[in-house]
């Protein structure tokens, strides 16, 4: 079973913030205690498969220059300035 | 202009000249514009299509190489980049973001040809099942407005059954192409996991998520596969698939081919419409030589709480970019000290969203990744062993899409353990890498039930051939909006 202090301490984490918090710790509430039917599926001893892939089947390690000029995808900037969010 | 024809024949059609696509794709911006406010299919439309569709029929009448697209108007997700075009996600977050770069599929239908018509609705990152869940208003099912469209690629899904495209690109990650194709009355399919680059995807749940092509027709699935799919050095997942051409001997038929009717996925609760349908199916299928029996994949059962799992966790990484500094929308930093600004900027996320990224960060987390995470990952092993297995002796699997019909907009959207349930019949393919398709099946108090095939990882093309044989089976009334 899963509280409502773990919840809300997970949210903190995650720096999620939220106006109806009630509501939001509710509904997770409900979907993790169904996940709880993961302890009946007799799994313990089950090993994880792993995908593997070749390294022969990896990209070249090789550097790609990128043709446009960066900058101009930007939304906010002047000359080579870019405009960013003030820090307080 | 008949909107109506497959992609096949719009290919035809304009390679012959009995049309141009410059008329074709002007017919469908002009559909759009008139039904699109009330089945909210679209996000944006591109003003640019009829333009870059006369310059195709420039090259055709030039004699110079046309694409095999020649023209043809395609819809794409809106969470699939166009370079120059805003890619949202459905999302307050993106709601302003114009991609830099094409992904992958979309330089493949470039280069064929291909002209995008717009970018269609989902839930907001792919997270939902009806639409609902877009931060721009729900998409509506053209059979039934009232009702969802399914999701999360509803507004792909809308843009095909109503005639608003001729093809669509959708992403999948546990049905969200094969479920809004069941209840949209499309061809929705899901490749083994690699055969289409997810490169320009943004990201969900990496480890299983795929874009799958949603059509009319069997065969216009077979084609699109043919230009989307293939490695593809950006995306070090893709298999090298030897350019297959999944539309030659699509006609094969089935007979001899041995199909398991999964017994997990004919459950409690589920729709007697869809059972009957299910069983008209194999019987069907029987008819055109196919040995039907039942098969038990036992982890079934925890196939949803175990795929909810892994998706969030990879979900809650993610979205962990979404932090209002690289992505995001202008409000005013004054005041807010570093993670207070972030928390500010992330109200931005629609509810949904933000209960699975509170999953995402529970689950795998100190104290609790043994019970949740680790068994879910534990159970992704265990039932792709069964699918394996299950492969030995069956070619293909059979079950429906969906356990339920298209429900009304509103009916469940309060009760999200409820709609994970919708899930059940979908999530297996993903979880365990194997090619699904959703075919068109049959009609139920004017609401549509597809059929799902699956086959084994790299069979897509046996699978696509069982799907045209059960289509040619098949006649459905015709949409009337």
């Amino acid at each position: 079973m899963v509280t409502e202090e773990e919840i809300e301490h997970v949210s903190k984490l995650m720096k999620i913030e939220v106006d109806d918090h009630k509501e939001y710790v509710d509904k997770v509430h409900a979907m993790i205690d169904y996940f709880d039917i993961l302890d009946s599926a007799g799994v313990e001893y089950e090993e994880i498969s792993m995908q593997e892939i070749s390294i022969s089947n990896l990209r070249k390690d090789e550097y790609i220059p990128f043709n446009e000029k960066l900058i101009e995808k930007l939304n906010n900037y002047k000359g080579t300035y870019v405009r960013a969010p003030k820090m307080s | 202009m008949n909107l109506k024809i497959s992609a096949l024949d719009y290919v035809q059609e304009v390679h012959t000249g009995n049309i141009s696509a410059e008329d074709f794709v002007a017919s469908t911006i002009e559909r759009i514009h008139k039904i699109d406010g009330t089945l909210h299919a679209f996000l944006s439309v591109n003003d640019d299509a009829v333009d870059q569709a006369r310059e195709i029929d420039k090259k055709i009448k030039s004699g110079k190489k046309v694409g095999s697209c020649y023209g043809m108007p395609i819809s794409i997700k809106d969470n699939i980049c166009i370079k120059g075009s805003k890619t949202t996600c459905a999302s307050k977050m993106l709601e302003n973001f114009v991609a830099p770069y094409d992904a992958t599929v979309i330089s493949k239908l470039k280069n064929e040809d291909a002209v995008f018509v717009g970018k269609t609705n989902l839930d907001e990152f792919a997270m939902g099942i009806t639409t609902e869940f877009s931060a721009f208003g729900p998409s509506k099912n053209p059979w039934n407005t009232d009702y969802v469209p399914g999701g999360s690629s509803g507004g792909s899904a809308v843009s095909v059954s109503a005639l608003e495209c001729v093809a669509s690109l959708g992403s999948d990650t546990g049905g969200s192409v094969r479920n809004p194709a069941s209840f949209c009355s499309a061809v929705g399919y899901k490749p083994t996991y690699g055969l289409i680059s997810r490169y320009g995807l943004i990201s969900y749940a990496n480890s299983i998520e795929q874009i799958g092509p949603l059509t009319r027709t069997v065969k216009d699935n077979a084609f699109m596969l043919n230009v989307i799919s293939g490695l593809d050095p950006n995306d070090n997942t893709t298999i090298d698939n030897k350019n297959e051409d999944y539309l030659s001997g699509i006609d094969s038929g089935i007979e001899g081919k041995k199909i398991g009717i999964i017994k997990e996925m004919m459950v409690e609760g589920i729709n007697p419409s869809i059972i009957s349908a299910t069983k008209d199916a194999i019987s069907k299928l029987e008819r055109l030589g196919a040995i039907c029996d039942e098969v038990s994949l036992d982890m079934v059962k925890y196939s949803v709480a175990a795929y909810y799992t892994i998706t969030a966790t990879e979900a809650g990484s993610n979205l962990a970019r979404y932090d209002n500094l690289r992505y995001g929308y202008d409000f005013p930093v004054e005041g807010y000290e570093f993670n207070s600004y972030i928390s500010k900027a992330r109200r931005n996320f629609g509810p949904e969203v933000t209960r699975r990224m509170i999953i995402g960060g529970f689950v795998p987390s100190t104290g609790h990744a043994g019970k949740y995470f680790l068994k879910a990952l534990k159970i992704k092993s265990k039932l792709t062993k069964e699918i394996n297995e299950a492969f030995k002796k069956y070619d293909l699997l059979i079950a429906p899409t969906v356990p339920v019909l298209p429900f009304k907009i509103g009916e469940k959207i309060d009760d999200p353990v409820s709609l994970f349930l919708v899930d059940v019949n979908t999530v297996t393919a993903n979880l365990t890498g194997k090619p699904a398709i959703s075919i068109p099946f049959a009609i139920s108090n004017g609401l549509p039930i597809g059929m799902q095939l699956l086959a084994n990882s790299m069979n897509d093309k046996l699978l696509l051939q069982a799907a045209y044989a059960l289509e040619d089976t098949v006649t459905l009334p015709e949409i009337s909006i």
